[in-house]
């Protein structure tokens, strides 16, 4: 049992510390349909093995093995984890679903205030034009969502450059980004060592809408130029120190990912994330099948106090 | 420069963008020339006259063709909760797909740089 938990936590860490290269190696898209599950898969692989690992010491306790009509003695007898051990991994296990829990359930709120306060604006998928002199554009969640641009930002773009603007966040839209990212965001909030990765998903999901708007006016040196233009009007009216989001991403990089060649998919990421995926769910699963193998040793052997029969499913 | 087809909903925007970003009302061949040589004139009626039914635009007789306007302020209140989220630094502004980041310092630098090789190219 100890090894294949110490096979579904290192294969979390090697995902935690390749998941940003891997997200720069493949093309946005695909880094994002690929990564997204993959931190999800991973990060519950870990918690499951945890959660197993901690089930162990929980199920020694007296109410829980009569419920579960297993002697506790040869439990302990035969578990290979110390109480330290197995106490600690079901804490990491039980603190990462809550934090998972409250960031996911906050993050699905605001969605939702934000999608209520464009409920009575123009109509799913609709423009929305903000008379406001400071450079601005967003897409609001969900596929209905809206694109809000600001005057400011209107009048400072040739009509090639509106359109480049459209496009990236029609793209937004169409593909669900928001949700692709609520997905990273609760993954990383379970599992803080994947927040590197989060970020670089982040970044892939704009490049995404990037390549997608580059396709549309079908000039990738047009999106390039209406990148770096926002950005840079953005700064020159933004009064410093603005807390604006983080998203947005990496501008210069997103720009100079533009102005080279289209990136095309790789064999090499392609297989260590599937690699990893499979390596984790098998060992997670494995450690799954050594604690029901441990508790049904422990049933087998007589209970020190007779019970009436309860049959444990899990 | 190749510029591909459209959409119905994407043309529809970038006419809404253009007339927002005109100062004055325009009439349907300004609207085509501003958005590219490749559109047919009655393309651009069909959708002004469609954005007109729906009430996004106005239009006023000018000479014997329309000039067309957006419409800024058509619901109030939602357009300030937009403001608001447009000022909001919480978790609101979390949930929305902004088209750029903030820029250090060095972003800019980068950015002029890369601009400006882009744009040499463009004319060379």
């Amino acid at each position: 049992m100890t090894l294949p938990l110490l096979i579904t936590l290192s294969v979390m860490l090697t995902f935690a510390l390749v998941g940003p290269l891997l997200a720069r190696g493949l093309p946005p898209a695909i880094a994002t349909r690929l990564l997204v599950p993959a931190c999800l898969v991973v990060g519950a692989s870990a918690v499951w093995a945890l959660l197993t690992v901690g089930f162990t010491w929980v199920a020694q306790l007296g109410p829980v093995s009569r419920y579960g009509d297993w002697s506790p003695e040869q439990l302990r007898a035969d578990t290979p984890f110390p109480t330290i051990i197995a106490v600690g991994c079901g804490l990491v296990a039980v603190g990462s679903v809550t934090q998972a829990g409250v960031v996911g359930t906050r993050r699905v709120r605001r969605m939702i205030a934000v999608r209520n306060a464009c409920d009575q604006l123009g109509t799913p998928g609709s423009l929305v034009v903000l008379d406001n002199e400071r450079p601005d554009a967003f897409a609001t969640p969900g596929a209905g969502g809206r694109i809000v641009v600001t005057t400011g930002l209107l009048r400072a773009l040739t009509a090639a450059e509106r359109r480049a603007l459209l496009a990236h966040e029609a793209a937004h839209l169409a593909h669900r980004h928001a949700w692709w990212l609520l997905a990273t965001d609760v993954a990383a909030a379970a599992n803080p060592l994947l927040r590197p990765t989060a970020a670089a998903i982040e970044h892939a999901v704009e490049r995404w809408a990037d390549e997608e708007a580059a396709k549309a006016v079908t000039d990738r040196r047009l999106v390039a130029r209406t990148l770096a233009r926002t950005a840079l009007l953005t700064r020159a009216s933004t009064v410093p120190a603005t807390g604006l989001a983080a998203s947005g991403g990496d501008v210069p990089c997103r720009v100079r990912a533009l102005l080279a060649p289209p990136p095309r998919p790789r064999i090499l990421p392609l297989t260590v994330v599937l690699a990893l995926l499979i390596t984790s769910a098998v060992a997670a699963a494995t450690v799954q099948h050594r604690g029901d193998q441990l508790l049904d040793r422990a049933g087998a052997a007589p209970t020190s106090q007779p019970t009436t029969h309860h049959h444990h499913k899990r | 420069m190749e510029t591909g087809r459209r959409a119905r909903g994407t043309l529809e925007q970038e006419v809404v963008a253009a007339l927002a970003a005109a100062q004055r009302p325009m009439t349907p061949a300004e609207v085509r020339d501003q958005l590219g040589g490749d559109l047919a004139y009655t393309t651009v009626m069909t959708v002004l006259a469609r954005l007109s039914e729906k009430g996004l635009v106005t239009r006023k007789r000018v000479g014997r063709a329309y000039a067309y306007t957006a419409i800024r302020d058509e619901a109030e209140v939602t357009a300030r909760q937009m403001q608001k989220l447009l000022d909001a630094r919480d978790d609101r502004a979390a949930v929305l797909s902004r088209f750029v980041g903030t820029l250090t310092d060095e972003d800019e630098r980068l950015l002029v740089d890369l601009l400006r090789h882009a744009e040499g190219d463009d004319q060379g």
